[in-house]
Parts: C-alpha cells; structure tokens; sequence
C-alpha cells in the first residue's frame, strides 16, 4: 500500500457516473462508491446495495404504539379508574389518539435517527474532505471511488480503468 | 477542500452526542429523587417553635393522651393546638418560674395566645377532615409517627398527594381497633383474628379537591 | 424514486446543476436588499418583542389580563391557536403528500413551506400553554412520575390535543431537517471561514455517497409517509376540542374534514402571502413559476369548496337537528347578533376565492396577494365565530354573555405575528430556501453544455 485510501474519478452528469460504476463493477471492483450532489437513479442497483430502513419504521411505530396504548390502559383500567361520565375502564376508542400520535412519533424519530447512524453520520472529519475536488460532489460533480480495500486494487492499474472511463479527472485520496 | 474540521471534532461529537441523553437522565433522575426528598417535601423537617415543647417528654414520659392538648382531633376538622390554658393547668404549679416556659406565661397574662407554627400542612385546594380519619380506625402514629420519641415534633411523612392515596386505594392495613388509635407502637396482634373495618375510602377527585 | 425527466419544465429559464446552485445559494451567500431585510428583521423584532411583554404579563398576573370570563372562556387566544396550527397544514402537504404523488412542483417550495409549518406550530403551540392559567406548570401534561400519583387524563381531548401538536411539531422538524441536510452539505462546500464551520457542524459531514442517498430517501419518504397522516390527523383533533363538547355550534359531526380543508385553505394563503413578496425579493422566479402558485390557486380553491361545504353542512344540521339550541344559533348567524360576522366570512371564504376558477386570476399575481390575505383574515374570522360567537351565545338568554379581546389579548396575537416573521426572515437569510438538492435531480442526468 502506498497510503492511498483509494481513487476518485469526477465526472460531470448523472449519466456518466452511473455508466463508469456499471463498467467497474463489470470489471470486478467491489469496493465501490459513488459521491453526487443528488441521488442518482439506478446506482444503488448496480452497487447492489439495499437498505433495511422500512423495517425500522414499521417495527419502531409498532413498538411505540402498543407501549403508548398499553400504558393507557395500565393508568385508567389497573392503576387508578376514574369513573368519567360512565365510561368503561378501558375505553380503547379514546386511547386511539395518544396511540396514534406516539406511533407516528416513535416511527419518524428512529427512522432519522437509524438513518444517521447507518450512514455513520455526524462525522465531521473524512479522508474524502482532504481531496479539494471532492467539494464539488455536493454540487455539481458526480465522482466515483474504487477503495484500497478491494482484492484487486493495484493504484497503477485502477487509475489506468478509471482513465479509460473518460472522466474529467482522476484524484489520488490519500490515506 | 481542505480539512475543516480535525480528527478530533468528531470525538467531541461523539461527547455531546452521548453526553445529551446521559446527562439528560442524570437530570431527571436527581429531578425524581429530590421532588420525593424531604428537602422538597419537607418529611423529618421540624419548625421552629415559640416554646421548645417535647412531646417525648409529654407523651412518652408523662404519657398524656393526644386528646388531652389535641382535644377536637375526634370531633372537628382540625385537631386543634392548645389553647394557652392547656398549658397552664399544669404549669401554674410545675415549673412555674422555668424560663423555657416565659412565653406562655407572656400569653397568660396578656391574654394573646402562643403562636404555635404548624408542622403537618397540607396544600389550600385540599379538604381534610381529621375527624373522620380518627374515625376510620387510621392511627395518629400512622401519619404522624412517633411522637412519644420526638423531642422537637417534626413532619413525619410526605404529605404528597401519592401518599394519600396509598392508603386510600386500600385502607385496611393502615387501620386500628378503636381503642389502638391513640396508642403509639402499637402492633396487631399476630394471633388475633383480623378485624374487618367497614371503610369507604373513596379516590375520586372531588373527595379532596372540593 | 422515478420521476419523469420531463419534469424539468417547472424550472424557467436556462438552467443547468451549476446555475441552479448559484442562484439559490446566492440568495444566502450574496444576498440583495441588505438593508431592507435588516429593516424588516428589525419590524419583526419590536413583535418578538410585544410577544415577550405579553407573555410576561400572562405569567405575571394570570390569564385574568384576557378578556376571557364565564360563560367565554375561550378568547382569541384559543381562535388564534386553531388559526396557526391550520396555517401549519400546507407545508406538510405540499411537502408529504405531494412527494408520496410524485409531484415534480412541490420541490421548489417545499422546503419553504415547512419552514413556515415550524414556525407556525411554534406560535401555535404557545396559545394552549398560556392558556392553561398556571403556564408554568405546562409539563404536568407529559406524562412523568410525580409526587401526586396521577397522570393525565387520556380521555380528554386536551390531553389529546397535547399529544398531536408536540408530535405535528416535533415529526415537521425532523422531516424538515432530515431534507435539508445535503443542502447543508452544499453550503458548508461553497463557503469559507466560520460560516463553512457552523453549516458543517449541521450538515453532519454528509458526503452524498449512494448509499448515504440510498438511505437518505428511502428515510425521507417513510417520513413523507408518516407526516402525510399528520396532514389529516392534526387539525382533526383540535377539532375534538370542540366538537367532543355538547355545546351547539360546537358539537357536529362534520367539524375534523372541515377544519382539516380550513387549515389546509388557510395554509395555501399563507404560503401564498409570503412565497410572492419573497420569490421577487430572492429573484427566485425562475424556480418559484407562475405555474407554482396556479397549482397553490387551485388547491386553495378546492381546499375552500370543501370549508363552504363544512359551512352548508353546519348550517343544514343545525336546522335538521330540530334542537331549539342549535336553531338559535343559526338564526343568530344568519340574521342575528353574530350575522355580521358570518357574511363577512361568507364573502371572504367563499365568495371571493370562486375568482380562482379562472385562469387569469390564478395568474394575476396581485390579485393571488390579496386574496390570500383576505383567507387569512377570513379564517381567523371563521375561528372566532367558532370559538367565541358559541360561546357567547348560552343556552338561555341569561347564559349569554359578551366578549371583548383587552390590550393583553391583541398584543399576544401580534406577537407571534412577529415571532412567525422574525424567524421566517432569519430562515430566508441564512438557509437556502429551496431544496437545491432536489432541483439538481431534475437536471442532473444531462451533461451541462461546454461553454
């Protein structure tokens, strides 16, 4: 190793950046990525990369609701029923709203926040940042990145592909 | 672009992240233990009083009945401080020249009575009938603990509106036979049968909040 | 998400990823109008400032310093509390419901419209609390472990009420925030110095990495999803307040769909009031069309034939009911006490936004400035009619009683008129008001031309 964390070939479109991670990952590379100011359609396909959140959403809301509905029923049928206008001690028709409500709450919160940790976000300091042209991939820039990780990565032959890619650039991001 | 942030931004991310909820809690949990403290509550707090009266001595060495000073605690709302001439029918001729007992003499004999400052205050909004309590079979050691051991009264329990309804919510534990009411230290005789107390104790919010 | 590439057509202009970012990251990085923006921040400050007065002086001498008395207990506090939760409701909209019906024109304003969904929760918010009489103690509404041994009463519609603001405020942060973060990303990228710190420390190191996006997304539309319930279910339940009561005008059936379409009426002419001085003021229009506020128009328009409904409705049941009460009542609105007030309303809700079936009024931008103010004033109209106008009337005529807004009252609702403009006006300065990140999607497949 060279102390190279990897290489990262700009390009200008959407287009472009999708067919180059579509010729790397035909080529064999695995560890890839690609970096763009706008998600672009199809890249997580050809990375074959799914995400799991969906399941967060629904089993988080699903928790957040029955405990939110169960400690209604816990503080008005077991603890202490107040006898109001004759209603039933479990009156699961008027839990329905507090029920509802933490649902939605307990489902949009651990939604956000297993995104940012999945992404692995806050983090403030990233190899990445240390490329000046990396800037632009919040931009207008769409690059990709081949890793140091990958079994078959040798500097010389990866930046020799990624030229053969007809990118704007090819950047060195150092370790 | 260069670097904007060190290393070491995200160790202090990963600080405040973690720190928030941690300390958080830590808030709260001091928060819950103080709100149930005597330092908030006032429980084992005791008052400063014009005249160091003991009940230790009174109740447990002289052993006077509650009734003798707290004489309405059976019949009224409120059990009643006593009157300056409680006082007097013994300490005209015990201890008459006692400096400890100057106030009372003051009140004596310019007719102003002692300025007894409350120890078992309960909140404005709530109804409380000391009667009906006494009544129930609920023991003055029950809410107001030992008193034969307190040289200077202090609050016994915490008064909260929890502690009310522990009891409330069932009644028959706390209770006495009529004749154990007045009685410090009693205990319920292991071998006896169990005596079933005819109360209603009710928890519905206007049964306090009037 | 597919979205049609087509969908490019709500951009004006020539515009390709790299302009897109300039003109809108200008707006935050070189803005115009300095001194007017300083000016108008400095207006909205003297507001911030009466709203902290007005505050201070609920705190101090207890709601008596409202007009509110039996049999009104409801002032314009609680009139003014219905009106900013429903301003809310257009914000989630454009930016819930639209995203999850695949609606390429929400990305210009939805960012902005949720700004406006914050800020009016926030004053919304703060009517209830004052309103409690012993603000203080506001958090007795959370359940907590206290010393009393209680917990709220999950029966009540105000306990209810509690539940879906905090949740409608706490969910339209996150889903705001949660979109603006690659934006952020954009800001901390073209600028220097401590600005690049502070919009870094936000933007929380986003790289834009697929799978960041992947999951960005596939996270920012659960949440559309979750926030689009929110759209239907908020205002729904400060309906409850009222119609949960047995009071006439109050208790009727058609009350949640009716407050529902009145908040999202009410929502679309506020977003309208602010969108077309800020879209000139921001030279956004290449972004902000005239086709976008035709859309706002027609939604507004619908919006307020289901509120003319609602207002049929009440009228239809009030008088179907056979209730002496309720017929009063009515009577009281159609040719009584109240009718000035209620044919007010009639015009303003009702009679002035049918313009709107047309074409050139939808476009005449003036016209769509002054009408959307008429909404507002005729919703909050409507809110008084509701909350106050009942309640005066009684059961009996000696139940009946009058109400007049103090000093106190009108100073806690300007307040927050300047509280909403204060904040809107830092929001505009230093946070890019349209979602970049999702206009840079219409483009970006195209390779910008060599120039």
């Amino acid at each position: 190793m060279n102390g190279l964390r990897g290489l990262l070939a700009e390009f200008a479109a959407g287009d472009e950046v999708l067919a180059a991670a579509r010729a790397a990952r035909l080529a064999g590379y695995v560890a890839l990525e690609v970096y763009s100011p706008c998600p672009v359609e199809g890249v997580a396909e050809v990375l074959a990369f799914r995400t799991r959140l969906p399941r967060v959403t629904f089993v988080a809301g699903l928790l957040g609701g029955a405990a939110i509905f169960l400690f209604q029923v816990w503080v008005h049928a077991i603890e202490w029923h107040l006898n109001i206008g004759g209603r039933r001690a479990l009156a699961a028709p008027a839990f329905i709203v507090p029920t509802f409500e933490i649902t939605i709450l307990s489902a949009a919160l651990l939604t956000a926040f297993a995104m940012l940790w999945r992404n692995g976000l806050p983090r403030l300091h990233h190899p990445l940042f240390a490329v000046p042209a990396f800037a632009r991939a919040s931009q207008d820039r769409f690059f990709l990145f081949i890793g140091a990780g990958d079994p078959r990565f040798h500097a010389g032959h990866v930046r020799a592909f990624l030229e053969s890619l007809a990118p704007l650039e090819v950047h060195d991001v150092p370790r | 672009m260069a670097q904007l942030f060190r290393p070491s931004a995200d160790r202090r991310v990963r600080l405040v992240l973690w720190g928030l909820p941690v300390g958080l809690s830590l808030v709260g949990g001091v928060g819950y233990a103080l709100s149930r403290s005597g330092w908030s509550t006032g429980a084992g707090r005791a008052v400063e009083q014009p005249v160091p009266f003991s009940h230790e001595h009174h109740v447990g060495g002289v052993g006077l009945d509650c009734r003798y000073c707290h004489e309405t605690a059976e019949r009224a709302a409120f059990a009643g401080v006593p009157a300056t001439e409680t006082c007097m029918h013994c300490h005209a001729h015990l201890f008459p020249d006692s400096d400890l007992l100057a106030p009372v003499r003051d009140s004596w004999s310019t007719d102003r009575p002692i300025r007894w400052q409350r120890v078992h205050d309960l909140p404005d909004f709530v109804f409380f009938d000391h009667s009906i309590h006494i009544h129930a079979g609920v023991g003055c050691e029950t809410c107001h603990g030992r008193v034969d051991r307190m040289p200077r009264i202090r609050q016994f329990a915490d008064l909260s509106m929890k502690w009310c309804l522990e009891c409330h919510r069932d009644p028959t534990p706390h209770l006495r036979p009529p004749d154990a009411v007045f009685v410090m230290g009693w205990r319920p005789d292991p071998d006896a049968a169990p005596v079933s107390h005819d109360v209603d104790a009710r928890t519905s919010c206007s049964e306090c909040h009037r | 998400m597919p979205y049609p590439t087509d969908e490019t057509r709500w951009i004006d202009g020539d515009h390709d990823i790299a302009s897109i970012n300039d003109a809108i990251a200008d707006t935050v990085q070189s803005p115009q109008h300095r001194r007017a923006w300083l000016r108008a921040l400095a207006v909205a400050a003297v507001g911030l400032g009466a709203l902290a007065v007005a505050v201070f002086g609920v705190f101090w001498w207890y709601i008596g310093v409202w007009g509110v008395d039996v049999p009104v207990m409801w002032g314009i506090a609680i009139t003014n509390f219905v009106w900013w939760v429903g301003i809310a409701h257009a914000g989630t909209l454009i930016s819930a419901i639209l995203l999850l019906a695949n609606q390429a024109w929400r990305r210009s304003i939805n960012r902005f419209a949720e700004a406006m969904t914050l800020f009016a929760v926030a004053c919304a918010a703060m009517f209830p609390l004052l309103h409690l009489g012993r603000p203080e103690f506001f958090y007795w509404l959370f359940p907590y472990p206290n010393t009393y041994g209680y917990w709220p009463q999950f029966l009540s519609p105000l306990a209810w009420d509690f539940f879906a603001v905090a949740t409608y405020g706490t969910v339209s942060l996150v889903f705001w925030y949660i979109g603006l973060v690659p934006d952020l990303g954009t800001m901390r990228d073209r600028s220097t110095g401590l600005r690049a710190r502070v919009y870094g420390v936000f933007a929380l190191g986003w790289r834009g990495s697929a799978r960041h996006w992947e999951r960005h997304q596939t996270a920012y539309l659960m949440l559309a999803g979750l926030a689009t319930t929110l759209v239907v279910s908020v205002h729904t339940i400060v309906s409850f307040d009222f119609a949960v009561a047995q009071l006439p005008g109050w208790h009727t059936t058609v009350f949640p769909p009716y407050f529902v379409a009145g908040a999202i009426f009410s929502g679309f002419a506020m977003v309208l009031t602010f969108l077309i001085p800020v879209r000139a003021w921001l030279g956004l229009k290449d972004f902000v069309t005239i086709r976008h506020l035709d859309h706002c128009a027609k939604l507004m328009l619908t919006a307020g034939l289901v509120v003319a409904y609602g207002y049929l409705a009440e009228l239809f049941f009030g008088w179907y009911s056979g209730d002496p009460h309720e017929r009063s009542l009515i009577a009281s609105h159609l040719h009584g006490r109240s009718a000035p007030l209620f044919w007010t309303i009639i015009a303003l809700n009702v009679v002035l936004p049918q313009s709107l079936w047309w074409r050139r009024a939808r476009r005449h931008i003036a016209w769509l400035f002054v009408l959307s103010i008429a909404i507002n004033l005729g919703m909050w109209l409507e809110r008084w009619l509701i909350v106050i106008s009942s309640l005066e009337h009684g059961l009996l005529p000696t139940t009946g009683g009058a109400y007049f807004p103090t000093f106190w009252d009108w100073l806690t609702l300007a307040g927050t008129l300047g509280f909403f403009a204060f904040f809107m006006l830092l929001f505009i300065r230093y946070v890019p008001v349209i979602a970049m990140s999702e206009l840079r999607e219409l483009v970006a497949h195209r390779r910008p031309e060599a120039p």
